[in-house]
């Protein structure tokens, strides 16, 4: 009998996953990070195809680290300057708005397979030019460096011999890869990271001596752990952040631009952008002005 | 952003992690068993096979499987995927991996037992299938629980793997609240839950262990 007992008890291992398995399905949608994001995109965003008339969904693929652009607000839901266009962009077109987080590495096989519609996260267009459907450009972005404000590097030349980290394949390394190489070989090492707060963790407790970044990003990271880091002035690189569509996809490319040419004429646009003014986006906006 | 939300998107967070808990659990522990019959079956083509689906699963890494299984169906066939297939991606890769460990496991269990049980079962007019279930398979469960412990508990460090197909599980929250907060503290707090999930793990597996010792 106790025996016995002992098998229940091991059985009870497997119902209790059993339990888990019947209310995985609500379970998902409802533990989901932001109310908008992925619930209901399950059946979504298959029609990417399909005439825009019959359009329900639009499903944004972004990196949810990349403030100010995407990520996560006081309230935990996706938030940013890009999700909050698209968000406009939605309520205009009459479409469910579904915010998609995407592992950025993975970017071009959630476009090409159909599980988002765009990428429209501080996007750069430049050097991408033949490999997305892009939207007029809506951001003049530029690549900066951060140094810790008490390292003594004023210039770009002071940062011969520094050890100086990037994102991977984000474009202030193809800038390093590109048009900057005479810089980029002066450094000590190029250190690439997989996002911008490990970088950042690691500049601060120097184990690098400076950052190329994202212009906006620089900011968001600098009103947020206050007055020890600074931009040099002098620019590795400018360029301009679009929306990218699946190379082809025309019919959507148009309707969203148009919806955002519409917005950049009626002064949503900039409206918009003030919500974002601390990280300098009214500065950095490329329409509406 | 305040310590009460950041706490309540990491149990949202939590949610997901748990469920690809249970079911990875719920369909690796039977495919494992069936799957460690093919490696120790009499029909030699079963065993290469079965011995090279292990090989290959447990050779590479669990995050390239991930990658496999979610993007294959577009890449490899053509069919368009929709965002609902991320989550049954994340437990496909997940289960069919862990099946080859507990494949191992259970084949190690039952190796272990002695042939003279087998015969005695014979003389005694047991037939094969009521030799296994009722003789060797009770006695291999008391045999492998600590091996399972630790895959279970690996198995709960690994969930975060997936965050490479960005299921919204803790880590991938933890990770994007850090970035949000330009912080760190939000990975540490999820180190905590994960260490929290794993005692409740560990302690239910001892209290079984304890229990299938009836013979002590």
């Amino acid at each position: 009998m106790k025996k016995f007992m002992a098998m229940v008890c091991a059985a009870a291992f497997g119902i209790c996953t059993l339990a888990a398995c019947g209310s995985g399905a609500e379970a998902q949608d409802t533990a989901n990070a932001g109310e908008t994001a992925q619930a209901g995109g399950g059946e979504a965003a298959a029609g990417d195809t399909a005439a825009a008339g019959e359009r329900k969904t639009f499903t944004v693929g972004f990196d949810a680290e990349f403030p100010p652009y995407g990520y996560m607000d006081e309230d935990g839901n996706y938030t940013g300057f890009d999700l909050d266009l698209a968000k406009e962009v939605c309520a205009r077109n009459g479409w469910e708005f579904v915010a998609q987080p995407v592992d950025w590495d993975s970017k071009d096989m959630e476009l090409n397979s159909g599980s988002i519609d765009c990428i429209w996260n501080g996007f750069t267009m430049q050097g991408r030019e033949d490999a997305y459907t892009w939207s007029v450009p809506y951001v003049d972005n530029s690549q900066v460096f951060v140094v810790p404000a008490d390292a003594g590097i004023a210039s770009q030349a002071d940062l011969a011999g520094k050890v100086v980290g990037v994102q991977k394949d984000s474009s202030a390394l193809a800038a390093l890869d590109g048009d900057a190489k005479e810089l980029a070989v002066t450094f000590a090492d190029l250190q690439q990271y997989g996002d911008y707060n490990v970088a950042f963790m690691d500049l601060e407790q120097g184990a690098i001596d400076a950052l190329a970044i994202d212009i906006g990003v620089a900011n968001y990271q600098l009103s947020s752990r206050g007055d020890a880091f600074v931009i040099l002035e002098e620019r590795l690189a400018s360029e301009q952040y679009g929306i990218g569509f699946k190379l082809g996809n025309e019919e959507l490319k148009n309707q969203v631009e148009a919806t955002l040419l519409e917005m950049v004429q009626d002064g949503k646009f900039m409206e918009i952008a003030e919500k974002y003014s601390d990280f300098g986006l009214t500065d950095s906006v490329c329409l509406g002005k | 952003m305040s310590l009460a939300t950041m706490f309540l998107q990491l149990v949202k967070g939590m949610g997901i992690t748990v469920e690809i808990f249970f079911l990875t659990l719920l369909f690796s522990l039977p495919a494992g068993l069936v799957l460690s019959f093919g490696r120790m079956s009499k029909q030699g083509w079963l065993r290469v096979i079965s011995k090279f689906y292990i090989s290959v699963m447990r050779g590479t890494p669990l995050m390239l499987q991930l990658i496999v299984v979610y993007f294959a169906p577009y890449y490899v066939f053509g069919i368009r995927i929709s965002s609902g297939y991320r989550f049954v991606a994340v437990i496909i890769a997940f289960v069919l991996n862990y099946a080859a460990y507990f494949a191992e496991i259970y084949r190690s269990g039952i190796e272990s037992m002695a042939v003279g049980q087998y015969e005695a079962a014979k003389v005694l007019g047991y037939s094969r299938s009521q030799t296994f279930f009722k003789i060797i398979l009770p006695q291999v469960i008391k045999r492998v629980l600590p091996p399972v412990t630790n895959e279970t508990i690996t198995l709960v460090k690994d969930t975060s793997l997936a965050f490479v197909l960005a299921e919204a599980e803790m880590f991938t929250i933890a990770k994007q609240i850090a970035a949000k907060e330009t912080s760190i503290m939000p990975l540490m707090a999820a180190g905590l839950f994960y260490y929290i999930f794993n005692l409740a793990v560990a302690g239910f597996m001892e209290y079984l262990e304890k229990k299938l010792n009836y013979y002590r």
